[in-house]
Parts: C-alpha cells; sequence; structure tokens
C-alpha cells in the first residue's frame, strides 16, 4: 500500500516543485542571475499548477483518491492550488527585493515551502504530516534569517526558530499517544488497512475496551497546541507581532498564510478525521469516552474566542502595520476556529463549519498577501514601509496600490459585498445553526455556541476600528514621507492581481461550491440515531 | 419591467465604473457622466414608479443567481442559496424613488463645490446610490443586509476626504457607531433564517424576505427567542434611525459631511433603520414588536422632544437641521410603533416627506456655506434681502418640515399624531401612551419653534453678511444659479405633490403596509385583552375611572374609526383641507 504508483504520480507536482528547487540551490552557486532564476522559478510553479489542474478533474467527479500516506481530496486540492498562489506572489514580490548574491536560494527557500504545504494539505499519515510541516518552518527559518536586517531581524529569526521547535515537539508528543490509541500512523484507512479513526471508531461498542480513548485529551490538547502555534491562536501568539514586525513585508506574507495553512488542514484531519466526535455514545456504556469527544469542541471553542479576541484588542494599540497585521492575523486564526468548534460538535454529518473555514481561509489569504505585496511594492530595497505615517496620503501619490490595500482592509473587515463578508457569513451560519438548534444538541452547545456567535461579531467590530485606521490614513491625510515604490514590477503585479481577485469573490459561488465539496468529501461523521440518548457532560446543564 | 428594476438598480454601478476608467479626462467629464447617469436613473425609476402595481406581490421582481451552492440532499449540505432578489412593493417604493431623486440634487450640489479628486468623488456618489437603491428593492435577506452595510463605505469615503475639520473623526465614529450595531442585526437576522430551516417542511436554508415571513407565520419563534432577536435586529436599525439615546454619531456625521453626504444620510440613509423595523422587526417578530411597543414608543417620544429643544439651542445652522432629524425621525417610529393603519402609513410617507424637506434643507445650507463660508447663525441676518430666491427655497422646506397644510409634512405628521392618538385614547390602554401622545404632539409646536426662529434670525431683520476672508469678494455674491435652482424644484414639486394629493402616494402602499402589521392583530389584541382586566380590577377597586371629559370625548370619535378605513378618512380629509 505504501509504494505505489499512484501515490508517487499523486506527488509529481511537489517533486516537480522539489526538483526546480535542488536545481536553484546548485545552479545558484554558478550562476548569481537574479531574473532569470525567477523565471525558472515561476515556470517550476506553473509546471507544478499545470500538473495538478490535469489531476483536479478527476478529484471533482470520482471523488476523493486515497493511497495510504496521501488523501487528495477537494480539501487537499484547494489548499494545494493555494499554496502555488502563495508561492507565486511571494515570489513576485521579491523580485528585486532578493539580494542579488541569495536570490537563487531565496527563490529555492520559497518553493520549498510552497512544496511543504501541498504536502501537509494532502497527507493521511501523521509522518508525511510531520514532514510537510517541517518542510514549511526549515525553510522558513532560513528564508527570515536571510532576509534580517540588523538586532531586531535577528532576534525575530531565533524567537521563531525556537519557539517553533517547541510546538514541533508538542505536537510529536501528540502524535504518539495517537499512535498509541490506533496502532498505527495512518490517519483514515480502510477495513483492510485501519487507521486511527477505525480504531477509535471501533471502540464505541460497549464491549470495546473504551480504556485506550483516555489518552485522547492529552492527543487533543498537545496536537491543538502544536498547531495553534502555526495557526498562531492565543497563547501560542507571541512570536508573531515580534516577527512580523522584525521581518520584511514579502516574508512576512508568506508568514500569515503558509503556516495558516498547514494549521487548519493539519487539524481538519487530526481533529475531525482522526477522532470522529459524533459516535453514538451513551454515558452509561463508555462514560470516558462521552467525556473525551466533548473535549475537542470546548478546548477550539474557548481557544476561539480567546484568540480573537486578544488579537483584535492587541491591533487597536498598534502603529506598525506589519505587527497590527500579525494582531489581525491571529484575530483570523480565532474566526477560523469558529468553523472548526462547530464541525467538532459533529452533531450532523454536515455542519458547514470546514467549508466556511475553506472559504475564510482562501480569501483571507488573498486579502493578506495582496495587503503585504502592495506595501512591498511602496517601499524600496532595504526600505520597508512599516508604519502607519510611512502609508498616509497614499491614495494621492498611489491610487492603485491604495486601492488594493483599502480592498484587502475592507474584506479583512468582512464588509459586504467582499470576500471577507461569505467568509464570515458562512461561518457565522454554522455557530448560529448550533446555537438555535433546539432537538438533539445539549443545551451547553446552543449556549456556547450562542456566545461564540455574539464574540465573533464583537470581535468583527472592533477589527473594523484598526483596519479603518489604515484607510483612514491613507485616504484622509497628506503625505509625510516620500515613497519610494521602487521595488520593481514584481510585487504590483502580485498586489494588483490579489485585488482583482478579492474583487472578483464579491461574487463568491464558485469559492462557496468548492469549500462545501471540500466538505461533503471528507469521511462521513456516523449520524445520530435520534431515538438514541446524548451523552451527557458532567458540567450540563438542563435547557430552561 | 422586471428587467428595468435590475438596469436601474445596476445603472449607478456601471457609472462608477464608467467614471474609474475616464477619470483622467478631468472633472467636467467626471461630472457630467454622474449627471446623466443619475438622472437616467432616475428616468428608469420614474418610468418603474408610474407602472407599480400595488397588488402584485411580484412586481418588476426578479432572482438572479448569486452567492449560492444549492443543497445537496445525499451530504445533508444545506447550501448557501443567496440570490440578487429585487423587486418593489408599497414599503420601498417611495424610498426607492427619492433616493433617485435626491441622487440628482446631491450631483448637483456638488457641482462647483467638489474641487478635490472629483473623480473619487462622484464615482463614491454612484457606488452609495446603488446601494440607496438597493437596499430599498432587496427581496433576499441576505442582499439586503449587503446593500445595507455596502452603504458605510462609500459615505465613510465622502465624509472622510471631502468634509469639514473633523472629518476623519466624524467618518470613523459614525462608520464604527453603525457597523457594530448592524453586525448584531446580522446574528438576529440569521437566527431567523435559521430556525426558520430547523422547523420548515422543507428544512432548506431560505433568504427570501416573503417567505420567511409567511414562514414564522406558520411557525413563529417563542416569545423569549423573539425578544432576543427583536433586540439584536433592534441594534442595527435604532443606531441606523436613529432613537434617542443612539443619536450621538448623527449631528458630528451630519455636520461634517460634505453637502451631498448631507442630503443622502438624511433623506434616505436614515429612513433604512425604520424600514428595516417595518420590514423585519414587526411583520416576523409581531409578539416581541407588541412586547416592546411601549418602550420604542417612550424612545421616540424622547427624541422628539429632545431632539427638538436641542436644536433649540444650537448656534450652527447645520447641527440645527440634524438635530431636527433626530426629532423628526421618533415622528417615523412613532407612528410604526402605534402598530396601527393610521400610524404606519403616516410613518412611511413621513419617510418621503423628510427626505425632501430635510434634503432640500441641508442643500440650501450647503449653498449658503459656499457663498459665505460660515454655519454659524449669528453671522448671518436679513439674507432675504441679499438671496430672495434661496431664501424662498428655504421657507418653503421649513414650512414643510413644520408641518404646514398644504405642503408634505402636513398629512405625514396627522396620520402618525391620529395613529398614536388612537393607541393612547382608544379603547382602554395604559395611561402612559396618553403621556406619550402628547409628548408627541409638544414636539410640533417645538418644531415650529426652532425652524421659525432659525428663519427669522437668517433671513429677517437687518441686513448682516458674515465677515468673509476677503471682504472685496462680496460684491461675487449671487442669488441661486439655474443650476441650484434645478437641484432645488424637483425637490419643491414633490412636496406640493404629496401635500396636496397624499392619496396619490397613500393608496400605492396600503395593501403592503396593512399585510405587513397584520401580524401584530393578534398580539396586539391579547394585549388589549390584559388591559381590560386591569382595568376592570382598577374599576372595581376604586369605583372610579378619571377619565377627563376631552379625553373621553377623543376616545369615543377615534372607536369609531380605528378600522383601516380611517386611514384613507383621515387622509382625504387631509387632502380636502387644502
Amino acid at each position: 500500500m505504501f509504494v505505489e504508483t499512484k501515490t508517487v504520480a499523486a506527488l509529481v507536482p511537489e517533486l516537480i516543485l522539489i526538483l526546480v528547487a535542488s536545481g536553484l540551490f546548485v545552479g545558484s552557486a554558478f550562476c548569481r542571475c537574479r531574473q532569470a532564476w525567477l523565471v525558472v522559478s515561476l515556470l517550476g510553479l506553473a509546471g507544478a499548477a499545470g500538473v495538478l489542474l490535469v489531476g483536479a478533474a478527476s478529484v471533482t467527479e470520482t471523488g476523493p483518491l486515497v493511497t495510504g500516506p496521501l488523501r487528495i481530496d477537494e480539501l487537499a486540492q484547494s489548499f494545494r492550488f493555494l499554496a502555488l498562489v502563495t508561492g507565486a506572489v511571494t515570489l513576485l514580490v521579491l523580485t528585486k527585493q532578493a539580494t542579488e548574491g541569495l536570490a537563487g536560494e531565496i527563490f529555492g527557500l520559497v518553493l520549498l515551502v510552497t512544496a511543504g504545504i501541498m504536502v501537509a494539505s494532502m497527507s493521511n499519515e501523521l509522518v508525511t504530516l510531520f514532514l510537510g510541516l517541517e518542510l514549511i518552518s526549515i525553510p522558513t527559518y532560513i528564508l527570515l534569517f536571510l532576509g534580517r536586517k540588523g538586532k531586531s531581524g535577528s532576534e525575530s529569526t531565533m524567537k521563531y526558530f525556537f519557539l517553533s521547535i517547541l510546538s514541533s515537539a508538542l505536537m510529536l508528543y501528540g502524535f504518539s499517544f495517537l499512535y498509541g490509541i490506533g496502532g498505527t500512523t495512518i490517519i483514515d484507512g480502510t477495513s483492510q488497512f485501519p487507521g486511527i479513526r477505525q480504531a477509535v471508531e471501533g471502540m464505541n461498542s460497549p464491549a470495546a475496551n473504551t480504556n485506550l480513548l483516555g489518552f485522547v485529551p492529552f492527543a487533543v490538547v498537545l496536537i491543538t497546541a502544536g498547531f495553534a502555534f502555526k495557526l498562531t491562536a492565543v497563547p501560542f501568539h507571541f512570536y508573531a507581532p515580534d516577527v512580523y514586525q522584525g521581518t520584511s513585508n514579502a516574508n512576512a506574507g508568506l508568514l500569515a498564510v503558509a503556516p495558516k495553512i498547514a494549521g487548519v488542514v493539519g487539524l481538519v484531519r487530526i481533529l475531525l478525521i482522526a477522532l470522529p466526535a459524533a459516535a453514538p455514545l451513551t454515558s452509561e456504556t463508555a462514560p470516558v469516552a462521552s467525556i473525551t469527544l466533548q473535549t475537542t469542541w470546548q478546548l477550539l471553542l474557548v481557544l476561539s474566542i480567546i484568540t480573537m479576541t486578544i488579537g483584535n484588542i492587541c491591533a487597536l494599540w498598534q502603529n506598525n502595520l506589519r505587527r497590527m497585521m500579525a494582531y489581525s492575523s491571529i484575530a483570523h486564526a480565532g474566526y477560523l476556529l469558529i468553523g472548526l468548534s462547530a464541525a467538532a460538535v459533529g452533531d450532523s454529518s454536515y455542519s458547514g463549519g470546514v467549508a466556511a473555514m475553506v472559504f475564510y481561509l482562501i480569501v483571507y489569504s488573498l486579502a493578506s498577501l495582496g495587503t503585504f505585496a502592495a506595501l512591498a511594492a511602496l517601499g524600496a530595497p532595504g526600505k520597508e514601509v512599516s508604519t502607519l505615517d510611512d502609508v498616509a496620503g497614499a491614495a494621492k501619490t498611489h491610487p492603485v496600490l491604495a486601492g488594493v490595500i483599502a480592498i484587502g482592509m475592507f474584506s479583512l473587515a468582512g464588509l459586504p459585498p467582499l470576500a471577507g463578508f461569505w467568509g464570515k457569513l458562512s461561518l457565522f451560519l454554522g455557530a448560529v445553526s448550533l446555537a438555535m438548534k433546539t432537538d438533539g444538541t445539549s443545551a451547553a452547545v446552543s449556549y456556547w455556541f450562542a456566545v461564540l456567535a455574539i464574540a465573533g461579531v464583537v470581535n468583527a467590530a472592533i477589527a473594523a476600528a484598526y483596519y479603518l485606521r489604515v484607510i483612514a490614513a491613507m485616504y484622509f491625510q497628506p503625505a509625510k514621507v516620500d515613497l519610494p515604490a521602487s521595488n520593481g514590477w514584481g510585487p504590483k503585479i502580485a498586489a494588483v492581481a490579489c485585488g482583482i481577485a478579492v474583487l472578483v469573490t464579491a461574487y463568491p459561488r464558485p469559492l462557496l461550491q468548492l469549500g462545501q465539496r471540500a466538505e461533503e468529501q471528507l469521511p462521513k461523521v456516523v449520524r445520530h440515531d435520534p431515538a438514541v440518548k446524548q451523552p451527557v457532560a458532567f458540567h450540563d446543564v438542563p435547557r430552561q | 419591467m422586471n428587467q428595468l428594476l435590475v438596469a436601474t438598480i445596476l445603472m449607478p454601478l456601471i457609472g462608477a465604473v464608467l467614471i474609474a476608467c475616464l477619470a483622467h479626462f478631468g472633472r467636467d467629464a467626471v461630472r457630467y457622466i454622474a449627471l446623466a447617469v443619475t438622472v437616467l436613473t432616475l428616468l428608469l425609476a420614474g418610468r418603474l414608479l408610474l407602472n407599480f402595481d400595488p397588488v402584485d406581490p411580484n412586481f418588476a421582481a426578479s432572482s438572479l443567481d448569486w452567492g449560492g451552492t444549492p443543497a445537496t440532499e445525499a451530504t445533508g449540505s444545506l447550501g448557501l442559496d443567496v440570490r440578487f432578489s429585487v423587486g418593489l412593493d408599497g414599503l420601498g417604493v417611495w424610498m426607492f424613488g427619492l433616493s433617485a431623486l435626491l441622487l440628482v440634487t446631491s450631483v448637483l450640489v456638488s457641482w462647483e463645490a467638489i474641487k478635490d479628486r472629483p473623480a473619487l468623488f462622484f464615482g463614491m456618489l454612484l457606488l452609495l446610490e446603488f446601494g440607496c437603491l438597493g437596499v430599498f428593492a432587496a427581496r433576499d435577506l441576505i442582499l439586503f443586509y449587503v446593500f445595507f452595510e455596502f452603504t458605510l463605505i462609500p459615505l465613510f469615503f465622502l465624509i472622510g476626504i471631502w468634509g469639514s475639520e473633523e472629518r476623519r473623526y466624524a467618518a470613523i465614529k459614525f462608520f464604527l457607531f453603525t457597523l457594530a450595531g448592524s453586525l448584531l442585526t446580522f446574528l438576529g437576522l440569521l437566527a431567523i433564517v435559521l430556525w426558520d430551516q430547523q422547523h420548515s417542511v422543507s428544512g432548506t436554508l431560505r433568504f427570501g424576505i416573503a417567505e420567511l415571513t409567511a414562514g414564522l407565520r406558520d411557525h413563529p419563534l417563542p416569545l423569549a427567542w423573539q425578544i432576543t432577536i427583536f433586540a439584536a435586529l433592534f441594534c442595527g436599525f435604532a443606531i441606523k434611525v436613529p432613537l434617542f439615546p443612539l443619536h450621538t454619531w448623527l449631528p458630528l456625521a451630519h455636520v461634517q459631511a460634505p453637502t451631498a453626504g448631507s442630503v443622502i444620510l438624511a433623506g434616505v440613509l436614515l429612513k433604512i433603520g425604520v424600514y428595516g423595523f417595518l420590514r423585519f422587526s414587526i411583520p416576523m417578530l409581531p409578539e416581541a414588536a407588541v412586547t416592546a411597543m411601549p418602550y420604542l414608543l417612550w424612545l421616540s417620544a424622547a427624541g422628539i422632544v429632545y431632539g427638538a429643544l436641542v436644536a433649540l439651542a444650537q448656534s450652527d445652522i447645520k447641527r440645527l437641521i440634524a438635530y431636527s432629524s433626530v426629532s423628526h425621525l421618533g415622528y417615523c417610529t412613532l407612528g410604526l410603533f402605534a402598530l396601527n393603519p393610521n400610524g404606519v402609513q403616516g410613518s412611511v410617507l413621513q419617510m418621503v416627506n423628510h427626505g425632501l424637506s430635510t434634503g432640500g434643507l441641508f442643500a440650501i445650507v450647503g449653498m449658503l456655506y459656499e457663498r459665505y463660508h460660515t454655519r454659524e447663525i449669528s453671522q448671518y441676518g436679513g439674507m432675504a434681502r441679499r438671496l430672495p430666491i434661496l431664501s424662498f427655497f428655504f421657507l418653503v422646506f421649513t414650512f414643510s418640515s413644520i408641518g404646514l397644510p398644504g405642503l408634505n409634512g402636513f398629512p405625514g405628521e396627522l396620520l402618525i399624531l391620529a395613529g398614536m392618538f388612537q393607541r393612547a385614547f382608544a379603547n382602554l390602554s395604559d395611561p402612559q401612551f396618553r403621556l406619550i401622545a402628547l409628548l408627541a404632539l409638544s414636539g410640533v409646536v417645538l418644531g415650529a419653534w426652532y425652524m421659525l426662529f432659525l428663519v427669522q434670525r437668517v433671513f429677517f431683520g437687518p441686513l448682516k453678511e458674515p465677515h468673509a476672508h476677503e471682504h472685496d469678494l462680496h460684491h461675487d455674491i449671487h442669488d441661486l444659479s439655474p443650476r441650484e435652482i434645478a437641484a432645488l424644484v424637483p425637490l419643491l414639486v414633490m412636496s406640493l405633490w404629496i401635500g396636496l394629493r397624499p392619496n396619490d402616494f397613500l393608496k400605492p402602499s396600503e395593501p403592503t403596509l396593512m399585510a405587513l402589521v397584520s401580524a401584530t392583530h393578534e398580539p396586539l389584541e391579547e394585549w388589549q385583552q390584559q388591559w381590560e382586566k386591569i382595568a376592570d380590577k382598577s374599576q372595581l377597586e376604586e369605583q372610579a375611572a378619571p377619565v377627563a371629559s376631552a379625553i373621553g370625548v377623543a376616545a369615543a370619535s377615534e372607536n369609531a374609526v380605528s378600522s383601516t378605513r380611517a386611514t384613507i378618512d383621515s387622509a382625504d380629509l387631509a387632502a380636502t383641507r387644502n
């Protein structure tokens, strides 16, 4: 099962990227031509995208392709494309910013990060997932290190390095519990080759030994902690503001998106697929399990509320744009977790939570990448645009780039009809739906999701305040400094493309459908029989 | 007709794109495009309004694919079938027309005033028109919300870039205040949709406003949920109106906004709040509406009196008119939450009236400001001699605003007060309503006081011209130009039309409005019965019902006409009196 031709065939886009990256590492030792290497790496991305496109149709039509370590479904496909977009935007932004002597290496590293996201998105196995995550992290360390300027750059690099290693360690520890429970590293197997999911499901019968399920909370907490670092969820967010501030706009754009994609997909794979929540348990037959299976959504819900609140409130005080965007990305991690916790309750086979997350992540990424690309375009090599005062009056001198930033800000703030609004709409639909449920759900679920939805909209209002400050600075204030805007054509193209993409998503139909297909292709959760009594957690309160 | 409505709504959007493309041709090209687009939109809207069919629930309706993903049975996914579904009914139709009309005025008053980035200005103005037209035509809940919020973006730029000194603060305060409220409204609307989904037979997510209203009638929400959702909707709509304690953003935004922004803000955007109450809160949550009725009436009455008193104390013309808006919008919500045919019809008519009169007043204040660069009342005096045409228009819109018979303000205020008095004195009801009705009546007197006081100070008395920085420029100050007259005449004509023949406007909206408030009949009856019980008890205990004889007479006469016909009667009365 492991070494199959179709596994290798599925990996062709990633292999292309890694081969091109290796070629760049070797080649750049002999030739220091930035433009040429840029073209080569863009061609590599285009080749990978071409191969991916050829295979994409079959996934939509025939459903997911599971080959042991890989699971290629719509979720994987959409994030693989998003990874390629992220890679392409980052490369374009770096057109002139990559130091001439190191251009080949820098472009190669971006390609490796891209490949890492792609591997992580389609992994169906703990080791493959971990490999994908490390393939994102290790090149990122080097990218941050290569782009460092002075003490703050070095500090941010070291901070990211140590905390990232710590989070990997936590995650691996969590993985070891999963291995202990399931006896395998495969997440979702078949009846012939059972995975962790099958093992957990097997423990649902009253006859089975459920003692091992007691380890589920340990695994859930540790793994969530590890992925929360990637997602920059509170309390694992402390590195983000410092790192973003210390690095360049190009790197910040990559950091705001790449680890988030991996974090989201990892959490979906582990928390939703490996540990199916809605097993028809009763508290009499499996008291341990009934508690453990509630852990996931409770944990995610609390993380979500804390993350978005702290992210948004801290962002209000920032004058440094990258620092503000770091807190904004923390807040958006909180919004993403709304969808995940709604999906983790799992009291029906389709919650809309995963679909909303896929949609939200894509539109968040486009808006963030566009904003950072536009900020990079306004700067010059060695001179980053950093503070609110730097962009003051930009609307008069650079109307197009200011327009892209404004569109990005409005979309991130979730104002209709821009893409961000549709993301918030689908996330809140999931949460309010659980809050309104009067049948088949415990009162605690409906109470806490009402709290979550209210926290979500209050946060959306707070968030608008700091996004508006940026727009107000650009449009309502006179210029305070001259913006050089001499980073070449690359960042401008990237920024305008992202801006147009966000505008086009005001017609959200195709992307919403993508999200819906992604959720539909996830393994089905065992449906509750309404007659079966719901598991009652120890803190459940009776509904008034 | 069906495509015509979509074309009318999209016309300003196309115009905005056109302006963006042709921006480098300079100010003239841009403003002529803007004028052409708004006039064309007005003509299209006029054609729709002339053909309006009050009994056809699907008048000019069309429904295009938009956000949606269809539901799939197999996986149980609900889909998200949001549609670009628009249509006109008796509630939205006049506001739709008013939006198109006021936008022409706005373009004309900004003709010379806007020198900085004119392409961006007129582009934003057209985007604002797109939002205004859309919000009154939307038949899909999410589409309504999209337009509702979308109007914030262009107005944010209009205030922030072309406003007065404190424009940045005003723009951000206006935006955040409104957004914070409307996000809670958003949650409330989602809760309505999901309740319907979980209790309807089909179990699908429906976003059509008409379907949801019918659905909630079949399986109403429990009272506790109704009140919660009503409170959520209230947050957004009450801030938008704005109701009394939530009005603080309005005077600031009005004073800082450029003239066109003020005209649209007062004329159109504030009405979205009233519209929302009537479109969603009352028909979908009737029991909660009846429960909340006394509180909302108190807030409205407080707004009427407070707005009028604060207006009396203002020294800035624009701020005075802004506070008068708080007072006038109080009448709209007062009539609405009297929850009877007279009140509701008056309230809907008053929405249009206030748009015409206050829109006109703001436009004229803008013209005055263009000439003298100050809005201080104490700087002016005897302007009627200096600018007779401007003074004429100001006086007419003042009369319209204070409800002089023959102009549009009169039938609106009359119906609202008739509705309120009917609620207060008909049958037995809570005595606090009588106090509210009297307070509202006192607002009429106060309104005449502050407006006429303003007119007296600015336009009459000895001539006093502001000391402009350039003294020698005073001989350049001319009366209204033909362009400015053209901006005001349509508003004047409409004021006269509504004032002289209110039935032309009341009749077409009657069927829709009666259908919308019919949901409240049952809860209102229950409420009435409760009061009768309480009244019986107190009569037994005290052996007396000390009701003043005048009140008794009023109650008796109002009793007789407490049916739907009463609306028409009093409207006819209004018409014949003229």
